[in-house]
């Protein structure tokens, strides 16, 4: 019993790094309709900068404060620059555009950091309480906490704020938002600022828990598109739960001896499952959304 | 009469250049710039099948590079597993992935758009774990054929022993295998994908079966993917599952962009892009990672401003421009 | 300003690095030792490292070409000097594939030395056979490279290593149940843990293969299965970045006294005691496949020497530089008994098939090559303990009993190496 508790502990905090990035992207795409493909390439930007700043020998804070400003600042330029001279388009073409971006990105910040081998640390690493067994470091609580604490903020600032409001009727129509006299270049630059701002944090949590590796972390997008899709890329909330159900799939499935090995694929096949079963009733494609 | 002129135009410069890549190219390179084209060649088969099924469909498909380890595994595995001729080994190797990409589309049929590159893309995850798990066959015993040990020999076709020669046949098979993509585009499956690329609804009034005809460019897209495959098992002669990432699938689909999707030249283009601009830069002793920040670029600019990519470009450039669409 | 400042930091540290040099770190010793530059017609000789994401093995060619740089300011090969090319494989078989071709083919390459890398060797062993050129390796990892005609290594490469950290882990520490942790490449992690499960077994104890794929990011689930699988002792059959990303976890989860954690060679590096920080004090043993970096023996400090003189500043000087001076020196040794204009690929190849009982106080056994159709010179080791921010000895040279070395035993005694 003991190692169920294990494996659930390990799988939820690898799930939370799931969630959060499922989250930036969730958050992004309704505000703007992209799916960003360079949430990876931006985070690995933010912490592998984070790491810069702290070899720097700057302090913790101002590295942390860094790693978000440069989440902000790389997905702002994406957002002002060219997002939109591709606002009208379909939301595939958005999306492989977004790769372009990324592909920038990893390229520049492969160049500027070779492959040595770094480490990113935290100060609340060292400090953990034990959980069912396992210790639970800070740096995990606070990935997990954050994740929670997005979903409830970004929902209630989406139902109660009036920028929540445009964000939401542009989500539902664009046509219609921009006829209504909806701020549309604000409200998007809202949304590629606070995606930004999650990009950076989740990066600095991959780079400290997962591995600081610029190609890591920019192909961690994958999994994190697996928890979006859980939500449909819209629910916030369902992405949260995609997330850490992804996680802990992932983890139990350690101790099944013939899955073992396989389950690192758990994110796509729960996302193809949800994938499938949200278009079990769509018999023809007419639309042209999506 | 000016479309005319054209056709006939760009079949001589398609010919000779056919001619010049299977006679002249493994005449004159260097022992790696072999490999190099050897590569490139086949990757610039894989791009022509994503490149189809976007152009003529609007569809994503980021599971390419996926698609082309299916078709190296199946080569490796009936390598050790039969005598088959390597041209035999080819086609089967070419028919199985064609059979995996078929299944891949099936989830086109309900759905289009983002979410069937999403489909793709998680497969592209999924398989990157099937390889890291199983790996490719060496020459070990039972279904996987792997063995804690050095890997067995993989045979290359009679004719084509030497890597010159293996050039000239990958050239040949590529070759092929456009001819084969540019029959269908020409044919009653072009004109069904054309329609349904416009409207799927007119399509469908006008008798198309939507169904078949989008089965059908995954599957010819499958089966280039498999050919891909199968001759880059016989380049290599081994193959390991960290070739084929969901990352390269990405990339590979964003150079036949580039390179210009609706067209056999942006396949080359996308090749060229993916093989042998790295392997320059590595031969200058530049950082490779500045390729993916061109390419990058190259990206964004074939999306917002030359949809037809570089090959599209270098052909509005010349005189005879395409009149009709 | 900038330009300013770089090049005040760059005068700063040759100052530096000439007082160094001059007045603590002993004169280097190369080839001929005469002083004079060598300026004949140069001998092209190949590398191939692997250095990219998950590990970097480019120590053996980096030491290697500090070797030879300073062979070539010391008379070269009798006053040829040698042209050595480097090529990076970047863990991509494909990549690998064509920077062996061209520096076989293409350039033409009497032999490659100092090469490090999993990839590479498999990919390319055919091609060494068939081009009849021989490599003098530093850094292999794999069976292909062990297995093959035309590939000597100097270092042993996870299978002595992992088996010789085992035994001593077995004798010492009291190992019942290991759990071998390696990438799950088959003639990499698969091939080593294999033959450890088969020590083991030969030993009465028990063993378990945890094989990770290499891009793997949750290290921390690996590391849970280890702890499900109910082992008392953890081996960490992996490079250096990895390795270290496990004891990472295991100090996360206070798992430092939960098992004995050894290690193969990789471990061994300089930068590692301070990463490893106080936590795993007296905790981590490694074996190590050559002698200790600070010990006293002349091929040692002219290793020391060598580096410092002629290393460039982001060299790694891990086991594998050692390893790779030592190939180094070896060729260089081969080559200066050879009439100078006399050395082609063919002569080479012979006159390295026909190094025998060569010995240097780096290795605990002798070096010979000999022509046979594998090759593992290389298998006695010793064993470090990482104590007091230093790795600390605690085992001198010991061999090792596997039946994989049965063929390797029946060579030596063909050479009279022994009994």
């Amino acid at each position: 019993m003991k190692i169920y508790g294990l494996f659930l502990i390990s799988g939820l905090a690898v799930g939370s790094l799931y969630a959060l990035g499922g989250i930036g992207l969730v958050v992004l795409r309704r505000a703007t309709g992209f799916l960003n493909f360079a949430y990876g390439a931006i985070a690995a930007a933010s912490a592998m900068f984070c790491w810069q700043v702290m070899a720097w020998g700057l302090p913790g804070p101002a590295a942390w404060i860094a790693a978000i400003l440069t989440g902000v600042a790389l997905s702002l330029l994406f957002g002002w620059f060219i997002a939109p001279g591709l606002a009208w388009r379909e939301p595939v073409v958005k999306a492989v555009a977004t790769l372009g971006f990324a592909l920038i990105i990893l390229g520049a910040v492969s160049f500027l950091w070779d492959d040595a081998a770094r480490k990113l640390v935290l100060p609340t690493d060292k400090i953990g309480i034990r959980l069912l067994g396992v210790r639970v470091t800070m740096t995990r609580m606070i990935a997990f906490a954050a994740s929670l604490a997005v979903v409830v903020g970004m929902v209630v600032y989406l139902e109660k704020t009036r920028v929540g409001l445009h964000m939401r009727a542009l989500a539902d129509n664009r046509d219609i938002a921009a006829m209504i006299g909806i701020p549309i270049v604000r409200i998007e630059t809202i949304g590629w600022a606070i995606s930004g701002g999650l990009a950076g944090f989740t990066g600095l949590m991959f780079g400290d828990l997962v591995r600081l590796d610029p190609t890591v972390i920019t192909f961690m997008v994958i999994p994190a598109i697996a928890a979006a899709i859980c939500g449909r890329l819209q629910s916030l909330p369902a992405t949260l739960v995609g997330g850490l159900l992804i996680g802990v799939s992932e983890a139990m499935l350690t101790l099944v001896k013939p899955l073992a090995p396989l389950r690192a694929m758990a994110p796509f096949v729960i996302a193809a499952l949800v994938i499938l079963w949200m278009q079990r009733r769509q018999q023809l494609t007419f639309v042209t959304e999506d | 009469m000016a479309l005319r002129i054209s056709f006939h135009r760009r079949f001589v410069t398609a010919t000779v250049f056919f001619l010049f890549c299977v006679f002249v190219l493994p005449a004159i390179a260097g022992a790696i710039w072999l490999k190099v084209f050897t590569s490139a060649v086949i990757f610039a088969l894989a791009a022509r099948g994503a490149s189809l099924v976007y152009a003529q469909l609007g569809l994503v498909n980021l599971a390419q590079i996926a698609l082309v380890g299916v078709g190296g595994w199946v080569m490796l595995r009936l390598n050790y597993a039969t005598t088959l001729p390597f041209e035999l080994s080819l086609l089967a190797s070419a028919a199985i992935t064609a059979i995996v990409g078929m299944l891949l589309s099936l989830p086109a049929m309900r759905m289009r758009g983002l979410y069937l590159a999403l489909v793709t893309l998680m497969a592209a995850g999924a398989f990157q774990i099937l390889f890291t798990a199983f790996q490719f066959p060496n020459g070990g015993s039972g279904f996987l054929g792997v063995a804690m040990q050095s890997p067995g020999e993989m045979r290359r076709p009679f004719l084509a022993r030497s890597d010159a020669a293996y050039l000239s046949y990958c050239v040949a098979v590529t070759a092929l295998c456009m001819v084969l993509v540019f029959l269908h585009e020409r044919g009653k499956a072009g004109r069904g994908w054309a329609l349904i690329r416009q409207s799927e609804a007119n399509a469908m009034a006008a008798g198309v079966d939507v169904t078949l005809f989008k089965v059908w460019a995954f599957t010819l897209s499958g089966f280039l993917a498999g050919t891909a495959g199968a001759l880059l098992a016989g380049a290599l002669r081994l193959l390991d599952s960290k070739s084929f990432p969901a990352g390269e699938s990405i990339l590979l689909f964003a150079l036949a962009i580039v390179g210009g999707a609706g067209h056999w030249a942006g396949a080359v283009i996308a090749g060229i892009l993916y093989r042998v601009v790295p392997a320059v830069l590595n031969d200058f002793g530049l950082d490779a990672d500045l390729a993916l920040i061109l390419f990058g670029a190259a990206l964004l600019h074939a999306i917002i401003t030359a949809p037809q990519g570089i090959a599209g470009q270098i052909l509005s450039a010349s005189a005879f421009r395409r009149s009709a669409t | 300003m900038k330009l300013y400042q770089m090049s005040a930091i760059a005068a700063s540290g040759w100052l530096y690095l000439g007082l160094t040099a001059g007045a603590m770190a002993a004169e280097p010793v190369c080839g001929l030792n005469n002083a004079e530059k060598a300026s004949g017609e140069p001998i092209l000789v190949g590398g191939i490292n692997g250095n990219a994401p998950p590990g970097d093995f480019s120590g053996g060619t980096d030491a290697a070409a500090a070797y030879f740089a300073c062979v070539n300011d010391n008379g070269g090969i009798n006053g040829r000097p040698i042209e050595y090319l480097v090529e990076n494989d970047q863990w991509n078989p494909e990549l690998a594939s064509q920077v062996a071709t061209k520096l076989v083919k293409d350039h033409g390459v009497v032999a490659l030395v100092g090469n490090g890398s999993v990839v590479s060797m498999a990919v390319n062993a055919r091609l060494y056979v068939e081009e009849n050129v021989m490599v003098m390796a530093s850094a292999c990892a794999i069976s292909d490279c062990y297995e093959n005609s035309n590939i000597v290594s100097t270092n042993q490469g996870p299978l002595p290593s992992g088996i010789g950290a085992m035994k001593y882990a077995i004798e010492e520490l009291g190992t019942e149940h290991v759990a071998c942790i390696g990438f799950n490449i088959p003639n990499n992690g698969g091939w080593a843990c294999d033959w450890v499960a088969k020590y083991m077994e030969s030993k009465g104890k028990k063993s378990s293969a945890l094989l990770m794929d290499p891009a793997s990011v949750d290290l921390n689930s690996v590391y849970l299965q280890a702890l499900a699988e109910g082992v008392d002792s953890i081996l960490l059959m992996l490079p250096a970045g990895p390795a270290l990303g496990i004891l990472q976890v295991a100090e996360e989860q206070d798992g430092r006294d939960t098992f004995k954690w050894i290690s193969p060679t990789p471990l061994y590096d300089p930068s590692i005691p301070g990463t490893l920080g106080d936590y795993w004090d007296g905790h981590v043993f490694v074996n190590i496949e050559l002698a200790p970096f600070d010990s006293s023996g002349n091929d040692n400090g002219n290793w020391v020497a060598v580096m410092d003189l002629y290393g460039q500043k982001g060299d790694r000087r891990d086991t594998f530089s050692q390893s790779g001076f030592l190939s180094a020196k070896f060729f260089v040794e081969t080559l200066l008994t050879m009439d100078p204009d006399k050395i082609k690929r063919d002569s080479v190849t012979a006159a390295i098939k026909g190094i025998s009982g060569l010995k240097s106080d780096l290795l605990c056994g002798p070096y010979y090559v000999g022509d046979f159709d594998r090759h593992m010179p290389n298998h006695a080791g010793r064993m470090v303990v990482y104590k007091g921010g230093r790795f600390e000895v605690v085992r001198a040279c010991y061999d090792i009993e596997s039946s994989y070395l049965d063929a390797i035993r029946q060579q030596e005694r063909a050479l009279n190496l022994i009994d």
